[in-house]
């Protein structure tokens, strides 16, 4: 693969994963939403192919169809399966922030997550290296979702995003963790999303919504 | 100012006047049949001006000169605008002060006058309309800027012509993220200012929902005319800049009547292209309710915003 | 001949000699005299300051005038540049404070002091040495605290010049703390000394003090957060002293922020000075979008033209630190021209709000009123004045072919093409900026739309607007000089711009002239080039086309007077308009979480049914947030404070003399345990 075709393609992943995040805090239909996650993830993992591709690494390359089956098969089709049960509520209505001021928000994370990235890019000088804040803005807006949004699953895609950050993070800033690390970091994220859609499907049963300020009254 | 951008501004004002009524047509033609209507012929617009100009003049009571001028000042700022935009040569009429944001800044005193002229007449539906159209452009502006300063980033100035000529010089540079996302941003800015869906519906009569209409409500005659004119020429400019800030090919670089020819040709058909793609566009969607266009602006914001930050987050091409 | 001397001497002449004249006259013609006067110190000190900024040196010391200090005046470019604005200021000001002597020519006291306010205007650029600048700082304030308080609504001029008492010193505490040290540090108080000792100031104290002079000045500037006295004394001052206030006093906030930051701290030079001119840029558009949101929900004209000179003050400390941040990074022509457009931008700003206060002044006079619910239609009663507040509001709000237009233009050229002048800093930083900016103008918009379009135009609300006479010619002829200055900055500010370049380059080290060009400004250094004139003649030609094609194709027939639409349910009132409180609401909307408005709707029933609806009413106040947020808390802790005092104050004038007793004796016993 050509120099310039390298860097084209890691501008075009990295662009698409910035993208999606940032859609994924502009919609309020949830469907929608998992639809986004799920380009999100096929993002994720072409961004990790090409970097296969850059470094002939067949197990990077195993990784990456590995992510693709996970990000943007195994979990959508999970989330999906939550949202069929959660039967009427299809829309995140009342998020914490409204949508106007949390893209507003978007926008100076994005900053942010790049002036404190600085140090890491200088610490690799590699093309692959400078997109790294564009994974530390993921983080932060997955973050944002996490704290912002009412309805349990799109807290849950909140938590999904931060992960495919953090993982694009790892992937951009060494080039390749160690097999073993990313196969442990998915599994904790599988269990972790598990547990969070059992604990979902029994707050419906209990209180009717998902709505998690509905928790609030287990404290009374 | 040279030669070349003078008879290129007489050439494009002369154009976007006479082809913007068609324009609108066109893409009302387009809606009727995706709809199945027949629709009323792409030259209805200009059947309507000739109407309209046949038609005397009226002062509804207590208005002032603001409200008469204001047709004249609409025409009169987008017919600058017409001519300073390198749509069919690459030098403007205006010469080297053809500034992207001065060029906007016109625009926008346009919207601010006929939103003045709303208020003139001192009924509620023009009061409403200047106060939505207002409320409207003061959060486009930011979104706008955002924009043209993700543009000028790559090519260091907001001049138009360097614009146009750099991305003449370099087309790798059109198809960059950061240059995508700022032409999604501007097309969204687009249709805000020009009054489409989803922002406004420019054939709807309901009161509730309409904003420029609500304003030239107290209209008629020769004025109203020049208002729908001007409307019309507002929005075959605002699509030609996207066309000439993101696909220049074909714009004429020389005095010789075969380049001006085909620049005319390429940018008539550029502008239909894009009309086409509106048009088709808001056959799909719904009006949204005015307090959510906020959420769309901020959304265009943001991508303006993604763009800047795209020229210094993303690897530069080697 | 030294201009600037004669100048400078001419106005004192004039200032104290009107003072004097217009204690003495009858008390018809004292507002005459005051005028002429004002205008006088005005014209002559915009002739010594326009001297000063072509270079021409002066300067002069009396040792034997103030006690300790003396007073040290010296005029250099920067100092020249404000003397003639407030010089200018004063000249249109005194020609609108002129008044027939069968009119009303108000309280003496204003016409007594606007003289000696216009003249401690002039001085305070000029003063060379702490003292003196000191000194004569607060001779402004002082004069101008009078002003407030002469104004027509007592109990409001009271209310207003208490918290202008509070906050002017609270701004002068600062200044001169900050001043003190830095005199402390160079061991001496003269403004050379200062400067001499500029490169050897530890970065602590000079952070420390560039943030009390931010505050200090910056309070004077209607800056966040020490405004709140700005909206309270525009609108309690007699017109023709707001006109001086918005278009003169504010600017000197300015002077001290440039001369403290460049001049005496060096900023231009350090590298650890980037920090502080990061948080002036940010404080500057802070305020900015504040400032603008703030009057864009306002119903109030006068309030609204206050908030306005925040959000212009706010841009033009933006532009200041913009221009302060390239400097301390090294980029030299990008620092000059963004100082150059915040000068530029004060000088618009100074004039198209000299314009805009003058034409809300006769309105408030004529009406009687400045809430713009009560105002409208008074095109045909005040065409004069309606036509200067609408050249005004053009060029306050960033349209071509406008005055603000150019400035901002140039702030915003500057502020994109710094994007990668100091590392991550600045790329970080200046989208916000130009987000902000960006807002703030098409805010700007928004408000000015309002203020015209509601208070002037359609049919007038109340019996008050309806019955409302044109302003007196003298205040007609002020409109029309102000408004031509407007013209003029508007179309050719190449005529300016050398002199501003010569300003800035002396502060920044950028060398040449940052903005070429008569016709077209071209800049230096940065790609960027604009014709305002080309515009304004391009607009006049097309309009003059269009015309002309209209009157060519259209049936020519005399206009017809007709009804307006009213859905065939009889005429409509003025009730049925739409007032600035509505025309403001989608905007209050869109916002509702930053300013945080007060809405109630009370629904009144007739006794019959509760089905029916007698009576509907909507309030809604915007209250000024960070007064509340900030200022409440403070003040309670004061006043819980002085309750404590009270206790201690019980009136026995045995305890208040045991009181210094105590405090001697205990100072007595310290001495002796340290010694």
């Amino acid at each position: 693969m050509s120099e310039a075709l390298y860097v084209q393609l890691l501008d075009l992943a990295g662009g698409a994963l910035l993208l999606t995040a940032v859609v994924i805090l502009w919609r309020r239909k949830l469907t929608a939403i998992v639809r986004v996650f799920a380009v999100q993830g096929f993002a994720l993992s072409l961004l990790v192919a090409v970097l296969a591709a850059h470094e002939n690494d067949p197990t990077l390359g195993g990784i990456a169809v590995g992510l693709l089956v996970l990000r943007a098969g195994v979990l959508p089709w999970l989330l999906r399966r939550a949202l069929a049960a959660a039967g009427e509520e299809q829309h995140e209505t009342r998020p914490l922030v409204n949508v106007a001021a949390s893209l507003l928000a978007a926008a100076v994370l994005v900053l942010i997550a790049y002036a404190v990235s600085q140090p890491l890019v200088e610490l690799f000088p590699s093309a692959a290296s400078t997109a790294i804040p564009v994974g530390m803005a993921v983080v932060l807006i997955g973050f944002f979702a996490l704290v912002t949004r009412r309805h349990a699953l799109s807290q849950l895609v909140g938590f999904l995003l931060m992960d495919n950050g953090i993982t694009a993070v790892g992937f951009l800033a060494t080039t390749g963790v160690a097999f073993v690390v990313e196969l442990g970091i998915s599994l904790d994220v599988l269990m972790a999303v598990l547990v969070l859609y059992v604990l979902a499907s029994r707050m419906r049963e209990a209180f009717g919504t998902t709505d998690l300020d509905d928790l609030r009254e287990l404290h009374d | 100012m040279s030669a070349l951008g003078i008879v290129g501004g007489v050439l494009q004002a002369a154009l976007v006047v006479a082809g913007s009524p068609l324009l609108v047509g066109w893409m009302r033609q387009i809606r009727a049949r995706l709809e199945g209507r027949v629709g009323a012929g792409v030259v209805q617009p200009w059947r309507d001006l000739r109407k309209l100009f046949r038609k005397e003049a009226i002062a509804p009571a207590g208005t002032s000169e603001v409200f008469r001028f204001t047709p004249l000042v609409l025409v009169g700022s987008t017919l600058v605008v017409a001519a300073a935009i390198p749509f069919v040569t690459d030098a403007s009429a205006l010469g080297p002060g053809a500034d992207l944001f001065a060029v906007v800044a016109l625009l926008a005193m346009g919207t601010a006058t006929l939103a003045l002229a709303g208020l003139d007449t001192g009924t509620a539906f023009g009061g409403m309309g200047a106060s939505r159209a207002t409320t409207i452009i003061a959060l486009v502006e930011p979104s706008l800027l955002m924009a043209i300063f993700a543009l000028s980033v790559p090519v260091g100035s907001t001049n138009l012509a360097s614009i146009v000529h750099s991305a003449l010089r370099n087309p790798a540079q059109v198809l960059s993220p950061a240059s995508l996302l700022a032409a999604v941003a501007l097309l969204m800015v687009t249709v805000a200012e020009t009054g489409r869906l989803p922002v406004d519906n420019p054939s709807t009569h309901l009161e509730l929902t309409m904003i420029h209409e609500a304003m030239v409500l107290e209209y008629s005659g020769p004025d109203l005319a020049l208002v729908e004119l001007s409307a019309s020429m507002r929005l075959s400019v605002f699509l030609g800049l996207l066309a000439s800030l993101f696909a220049p090919w074909g714009i004429a670089t020389s005095l010789d009547p075969v380049p001006l020819g085909v620049g005319v040709v390429v940018f008539a058909a550029k502008v239909l292209v894009l009309g086409t793609a509106v048009a088709v566009g808001e056959v799909f969607v719904a009006k949204l309710r005015l307090f959510r266009v906020p959420e769309l602006l901020a959304g265009s914001f943001l991508l303006g915003l993604l763009a800047v930050a795209a020229s210094f987050f993303l690897s530069r091409q080697p | 001949m030294n201009l600037v001397a004669v100048g400078l001497a001419v106005a004192t002449a004039a200032g104290v000699v009107t003072a004097v004249l217009a204690v003495v006259v009858p008390s018809r013609f004292h507002a005459a005299v005051s005028g002429i006067g004002t205008a006088l110190v005005g014209a002559a000190g915009a002739a010594a300051g326009a001297a000063a900024v072509l270079g021409q040196p002066f300067a002069l010391s009396l040792p034997w005038v103030l006690p300790l200090f003396g007073v040290s005046l010296e005029a250099d470019p920067l100092g020249g540049l404000f003397v003639a604005v407030a010089g200018g200021a004063a000249a249109t000001a005194g020609v609108y404070g002129i008044r027939p002597a069968r009119r009303d020519s108000g309280v003496r006291a204003t016409s007594v002091v606007m003289p000696l306010f216009a003249f401690s205007l002039l001085l305070v650029p000029v003063a060379s040495g702490v003292g003196s600048f000191l000194a004569l700082w607060e001779l402004m304030a002082l004069t101008s605290l009078v002003l407030v308080l002469t104004g027509r609504r007592r109990a409001e001029a009271v209310e207003a010049g208490r918290w202008y008492a509070v906050m002017t010193h609270l701004g002068l505490v600062a200044i001169m703390i900050g001043l003190m040290i830095l005199v402390a540090h160079a061991g001496g108080d003269s403004f050379a000394a200062l400067r001499a000792a500029a490169g050897s100031v530890p970065p602590a104290i000079a952070g420390t003090v560039f943030v009390l002079a931010v505050l200090g000045f910056g309070s004077k500037s209607g800056i966040l957060p020490l405004h709140a006295w700005m909206s309270r004394a525009y609108s309690a001052a007699p017109g023709h002293a707001a006109v001086l206030m918005s278009a003169a006093m504010a600017n000197l906030g300015v002077y001290g922020i440039v001369r403290v930051g460049f001049d005496f701290l060096d900023g231009a030079r350090s590298d650890t000075a980037r920090w502080w001119w990061i948080g002036a840029l940010l404080l500057g558009a802070a305020s900015a979008v504040y400032g603008i949101l703030q009057a864009a929900m306002s119903s109030d004209l006068l309030r609204l033209l206050s908030f306005s000179s925040t959000e212009n003050m706010g841009l033009i400390l933006a532009g200041v630190g913009a221009a302060g941040l390239f400097a301390s990074s090294g980029s030299g022509a990008l620092a000059g021209l963004a100082l150059v457009a915040a000068l530029l931008h004060t000088l618009n700003h100074s004039a198209f709000k000299a314009l805009l206060f003058q034409a809300a002044g006769s309105t408030v006079e004529a009406t009687g009123s400045r809430d713009l619910d009560e105002l409208g239609g008074l095109r045909p009663r005040m065409p004069g004045t309606t036509a200067a507040f609408g050249w005004g509001a053009l060029a306050a709000s960033a349209l071509p072919p406008g005055t603000a237009f150019v400035s901002e233009w140039l702030l915003i050229q500057a502020l994109i093409h710094g994007l990668g002048a100091s590392g991550v800093a600045s790329s970080v930083v200046l989208p916000v900026a130009v987000g902000a900016v960006a807002l703030t103008a098409g805010l700007s918009v928004a408000t000015f739309v309002k203020a015209f379009g509601v208070g002037f135009l359609a049919r007038p609300r109340s019996d008050a607007a309806s019955q409302a006479t044109e302003a007196p010619a003298t205040a007609l002829v002020a409109m029309g000089l102000t408004g031509a200055a407007c013209a003029i900055l508007a179309v050719l500010p190449s005529l300016v711009l050398p002199g501003l370049g010569r300003v800035a380059g002396s502060l920044t080290g950028a060398a040449g002239t940052t903005v070429d060009g008569a016709v077209t400004l071209e800049l230096s250094g940065v790609a960027g080039s604009l014709s305002p004139l080309v515009v304004g003649v391009g607009l006049l030609v097309a309009v003059v086309l269009a015309a002309g094609a209209v009157r060519a194709l259209a049936v020519r027939r005399a206009r017809r007077a007709a009804r307006l639409w009213d859905c065939g349910a009889g005429p409509l009132t003025p009730r049925m308009e739409y007032t600035a409180t509505s025309f403001a609401e989608p905007l209050q909307r869109v916002f509702d979480n930053v300013v945080a408005p007060e809405t109630g709707v009370d629904v009144t029933h007739p006794e019959e049914s509760n089905y029916l609806v007698e009576l509907v009413e909507y309030r809604r106040t915007v209250p000024d947030r960070i007064e509340r947020r900030l200022y409440r808390p403070v003040l309670a802790l004061v006043s819980a404070w002085g309750s404590v005092g009270r206790r201690l104050a019980s009136g026995s004038i045995h305890q208040y003399l045991a009181y210094g007793f105590f405090v001697l004796i205990g100072l007595l016993v310290a001495l002796a345990v340290t010694r």
